[in-house]
């Protein structure tokens, strides 16, 4: 077991709900590296964090529900930081936070009737190799092509205005003017709700989802995109950090408030670095991470596992 | 070192106390602590385990050496141990089986191998080592019989991996020909509950005393107060932990705010 290399003296941390210690600058740092991206990215994080510390030992329960906490520090942080420079658009972050809070309740009935089944494990690992591999590879691919259009000379003309696709032919229309956007509420509703179900069911902010959607769907410009996406999953994860305590009872507040003192302090540096760097660049590296983390979970399917067995306490002491 | 010396006066004048026995021989333990406190600093510990075989004195000395076995039992879960196999080129969580009244934690101590200490019948009936435990399947299983022993051995395995379970034969030290010492290692991540301490003096296969103490493993001070809130006042918890992660954000932003 992994935990066994973190076990040393001195810098070790026994974590109340989890059970176990912990030495406590391995989980800073996660928190700080973790942070770091997210700040950069617009992303709360729980898509990297969540694997890294079910890896190190910490029960998969456990990590999921404390990983909520976190995305609440670390994008609180961030948030403020993009409300001081208004680059929040509140009035498409709530209608997206009211397609989130339907897509949720939803989520949550799917996730009850896969744990009853079994199989709640291979959905988050296949859904995590599909939707990291299709974002991550558009992005990749958009990306790429941004850069060398921007290299070579080209004209770039990242938004015109008078640009439509078929989701501006839809009725019930609504001005974002933060976005100057005039767009149906269908789509934005739809979305929220999407990534809400989506992000219910596999633990997740699903920011990562939500950036590129807001840019390629809606065309939301990229200045307001990354604070408005951040609003958006502050107020998810907080209520299903209070969901998770209530229903599970795994938020374990000693490791969360270890992983967000590391996490708002990366989240700092990611938020600044963010601002010196181009969209595009911004977006190839995102796009490389979200594409790491699927491969991660592909290989783990595709390989012939090191153990074939796993046991997992049902009920009683430590469970 | 005054301690273990009091607890070696207790344990003889214990043994000499009981003088009423109904076997010949007689054996008598303590513990070094009844209690394992958790707090933030918990690594695991170790627990020191003493006793004392008394003679009674019209009884005939036997010949050959007698045989210890002590058992540290944690208490009792259900445990599904799970088996990964190929499903359209992919590793799945295919077979699976439950054992029911399984312990949390077992670590065994004796004076030689378990296979050497009696018969089946015996081992099985006291669950004296890891072979012996009875891991019983709860509810249905999906694993064909012949299979099953695998899922037995799989989750043995595992345990050990974890520091849950052990036999460690040869760990008794002799401080003279009846008294003894031995200590068992409890890791990190033992589960709390009240634990057995039981101990099996046998010689040549049949058990002649046995004893059996009670150990608490528990969470004390702000461990303990966080895990009570965390169960008791679940909404209350939530709360606090989001209001944590908030300010955490708000402060940061603020510190950050000068430079």
């Amino acid at each position: 077991m992994r935990c066994d290399e973190l076990r040393q003296p001195i810098v070790q941390l026994y974590l109340p709900i989890a059970e176990i210690p912990v030495n406590i600058f391995v989980i800073f740092g996660m928190g700080g590296a973790v942070g770091f991206l997210s700040g950069l990215f617009g992303i709360g994080g729980g898509f990297l964090l969540t694997p890294l510390l079910i890896f190190s030992g910490i029960p998969p329960a456990v990590s999921v529900a404390t990983v909520t906490t976190q995305v609440v520090a670390s994008s609180a942080s961030a948030v403020i930081s993009y409300w001081r420079r208004k680059a929040i658009d509140f009035k498409l972050a709530i209608m997206l936070l009211i397609g989130g809070v339907t897509g949720s309740s939803l989520g949550v009935m799917l996730f009850d009737l896969l744990q009853s089944l079994g199989q709640l494990d291979l959905v988050i690992s296949l859904s995590y190799v599909t939707f990291l591999g299709t974002i991550g590879g558009l992005m990749l691919f958009e990306s790429i092509r941004a850069i060398r259009r921007r290299k070579t000379g080209a004209k770039v003309t990242a938004r015109r205005p008078g640009q439509h696709n078929w989701i501006h032919g839809l009725p019930f229309k609504m001005r974002f003017r933060q976005s100057k956007l005039y767009v149906s509420v269908i789509p934005v509703l739809g979305l929220g709700g999407i990534i809400g179900f989506l992000g219910t069911v596999l633990g997740i902010g699903g920011g990562f989802m939500m950036v590129p959607a807001l840019i390629y769907l809606l065309r939301v410009p990229t200045s307001v995109v990354i604070g408005t996406s951040l609003f958006q999953i502050l107020f998810t994860m907080s209520s299903a950090t209070v969901l998770h305590a209530v229903s599970t009872q795994t938020v374990d507040i000693v490791l969360a408030l270890t992983l967000m003192i590391g996490g708002v302090i990366g989240a700092q540096f990611g938020a600044r670095m963010g601002q010196n760097l181009r969209g595009d660049q911004l977006r190839l590296l995102l796009a490389l991470l979200v594409l790491g983390v699927g491969l991660r979970f592909a290989i783990d399917l595709l390989l012939t596992p090191k153990d074939l067995y796993s046991i997992a306490i049902i009920t009683g002491a430590g469970s | 070192m005054i301690r273990y010396l009091a607890l070696m006066v207790a344990a003889f004048l214990a043994g000499f106390g009981s003088g009423k026995a109904l076997h010949a021989e007689e054996l008598v333990t303590a513990l070094s602590s009844d209690l394992v406190s958790i707090q933030s600093n918990f690594t695991g510990t170790d627990i020191v385990i003493f006793g004392q075989v008394a003679r009674d004195v019209n009884s005939i000395s036997r010949s050959g050496d007698y045989d210890l076995v002590i058992i540290v039992e944690g208490p009792p879960q259900e445990v599904t141990t799970r088996r990964k196999g190929r499903f359209l080129g992919v590793w799945v969580n295919r077979y699976y089986e439950t054992f029911e009244d399984v312990p949390s934690f077992y670590a065994l101590v004796s004076t030689v191998k378990v296979s050497e200490l009696g018969s089946r019948e015996l081992l099985d009936k006291h669950r004296i080592g890891l072979n012996h435990l009875n891991l019983a399947i709860a509810r249905r299983s999906s694993v064909p019989l012949s299979e099953r022993d695998d899922f037995r051995q799989a989750f043995l395995r595992l345990r050990q991996q974890q520091g849950l379970f052990s036999e460690r034969p040869g760990e008794i030290e002799f401080l003279t020909s009846t008294m003894f010492r031995t200590n068992v290692p409890l890791p990190a991540n033992i589960p709390v509950g009240t634990y057995k301490v039981k101990s099996f003096l046998l010689h040549q296969g049949s058990l002649l005393s046995k004893t059996e103490a009670q150990l608490h493993v528990a969470k004390t001070g702000f461990e303990q107060v966080t895990f009570n809130l965390a169960q008791k006042m679940p909404i209350a918890y939530g709360l606090l932990a989001v209001f944590l992660a908030i300010f955490t954000g708000w402060l940061a932003s603020v510190i950050f705010k000068k430079d």
